[in-house]
């Protein structure tokens, strides 16, 4: 019986406790949250990168301008709109593979590191020596 | 040439078994099948039945004085060493962020301990004595470092039965919780539908977070200061993304060794004569109650939230404030979810998830005080 009363008071203090640190613990976070909101100036901030953002975008894609400003919000990369980045991408790379095809011997148009070629630094060699201006032999 | 006495050392290994050694050997190979073919907690379960197996084989040199599995027990368990630093790779594995959008979901944490100090009454009822009682009731935070640092100073030799108890039942949360909720809510309740706060945690609040509750705790409940602090310095690492190759190593490399240290250490308590007694079986079913109670009181406090918010809270959540991170959140995201397709209740469990951690933890440290340990 005596140790039953014990246990009685230990579940009294114990979860009167275990509540009274954890609802400490809730008025702290709530007041750490109301003072590390985001500031209203951040928001002020990123405006020009975005007037940038559509600045860049109107001149790549005039029709887009058409659009209300009621659209969601886009991803931004680096003050610019992720899509756009991701097309200047993928322009670039087919660019640089176009030119690599024009101005190159078949081997070339191959990336570095390829299995399916030699190197570039090999291949290059080979057709050095292949087509040497020197005569064989010296 | 073969004489009476070289037999009897060829022997002597077949002499030594006892019916407590097999039974034990039977129970590391349930714990096999258990981790290898049910896939529960399999990282733990593995190395407790491996340890329970190589401790039971007769005159097993793994227990001499400076056999391997003694001294394991010694370097890690004996002094809290193993719980602690599997703490510092939970912790770096957690995200607080869904507490943080939410901090009054710290409370379904809270509710989530009764199970602690209703078990310690029951226990206290069959007969154990009182530091066993808070031993068993500590099964109740669903938490097995936090079950492991707690029984280890107050009754360290119940660790075997109650380290098994305690993540032989977290394993079990998708068995054991889903009757829980069917029985104390409706289907109107389960339906309930949640809204999402729009609030944004900074990466400044993250890192404070650890360091507020650490700070908090640990000048409140001086006892959960080596739980709390580990845990809040692995979240710290995690959040800062100063220190990533530690937070990396914690979570990975540290917490992986360390489990399976811990795991060989704490099979290695299962020695048959003591393993086998009526108490085990009674820390068993305990612990199972302490669970339910848990679930059932988490499901109860949420249901007051609800009537306090007017049906603004899923009384399903309630059942998330115990310890065992994320089983507990997922399962209740697929009994909300059983209700209605569309209900997504995941990062609200989650966040009271995360509190029963934190609230475990609170309640290993408050039960450590009240019995005057530490």
């Amino acid at each position: 019986m005596e140790n039953l009363n014990w246990g009685l008071q230990m579940t009294v203090l114990g979860m009167g406790l275990v509540f009274s640190l954890l609802a400490l613990l809730w008025l702290l976070l709530t007041v750490v949250l109301k003072l590390d909101k985001e500031p209203v100036e951040e928001e002020t901030k990123a405006a020009p990168a975005q007037e940038t953002a559509a600045a860049a975008e109107g001149a790549a894609a005039p029709a887009d301008d058409a659009v209300p400003a009621q659209a969601p919000e886009r991803p931004m990369v680096n003050g610019l709109p992720a899509d756009l980045v991701a097309a200047i991408l993928v322009a670039t790379h087919k660019h640089r593979q176009t030119m690599r095809r024009q101005a190159a011997p078949l081997v070339r148009a191959v990336w570095p590191g390829s299995q399916m070629f030699a190197s570039r630094w090999l291949a290059t060699g080979r057709a050095r020596q292949t087509n040497n201006w020197q005569p064989r032999g010296r | 040439m073969i004489d009476q006495e070289t037999i009897g050392l060829l022997l002597k290994g077949v002499n030594g078994v006892t019916w407590q050694s097999v039974v034990m050997i039977c129970v590391s190979f349930v714990l096999f099948y258990l981790a290898i073919v049910k896939d529960y907690e399999p990282l733990l379960l593995l190395p407790i039945g491996a340890g329970c197996l190589l401790a039971n084989l007769p005159l097993s040199p793994l227990m001499d004085e400076h056999g391997m599995l003694r001294v394991l027990y010694e370097v890690g368990v004996e002094n809290e060493l193993y719980p602690l630093l599997i703490f510092v790779g939970i912790g770096a594995l957690t995200d607080f962020g869904p507490l943080l959008e939410n901090p009054k979901f710290v409370l379904l944490g809270a509710a989530g301990q009764f199970g602690i100090f209703l078990t310690l009454l029951l226990a206290l009822m069959l007969g154990f004595t009182k530091n066993q009682a808070a031993s068993i009731g500590i099964i109740g935070a669903i938490d097995g470092p936090t079950s492991i640092y707690v029984s280890g100073i107050l009754a360290p030799d119940m660790l075997g039965p109650i380290s098994v108890a305690a993540y032989s039942y977290m394993s079990l949360v998708p068995i054991i919780m889903p009757p829980v909720i069917y029985a104390l809510t409706t289907k109107e309740e389960r339906a309930i539908r949640m809204a999402y706060s729009q609030r944004k945690i900074s990466r400044r609040t993250r890192i404070m977070f650890p360091i507020i509750v650490t700070v908090m705790v640990g000048t409140l409940v001086p006892f959960a200061t080596p739980l709390i602090g580990m845990l809040m310095l692995g979240n710290l690492m995690k959040e800062s993304g100063a220190v990533e190759r530690l937070t990396k190593a914690s979570s990975n490399e540290i917490a992986n060794m360390v489990t399976l240290f811990l795991g060989l250490a704490i099979g290695s308590t299962m020695g048959g004569e003591k393993f086998l007694q009526t108490q085990t079986l009674y820390i068993l079913i305990l612990g199972l109650l302490a669970f339910g109670i848990d679930c059932a009181a988490g499901v109860f406090f949420a249901k007051i939230l609800n009537w306090i918010t007017g049906g603004k809270v899923n009384p399903i959540i309630g059942a998330a404030g115990i310890s065992a991170f994320p089983m507990a959140a997922r399962v209740c995201q697929r009994l909300a979810q059983q209700e209605n397709f569309d209900n997504f209740l995941l990062m609200h469990a989650m966040g009271a998830n995360a509190a029963g951690q934190v609230a475990s933890v609170v309640a290993g440290g408050v039960v450590l005080a009240l019995m005057g340990a530490g």
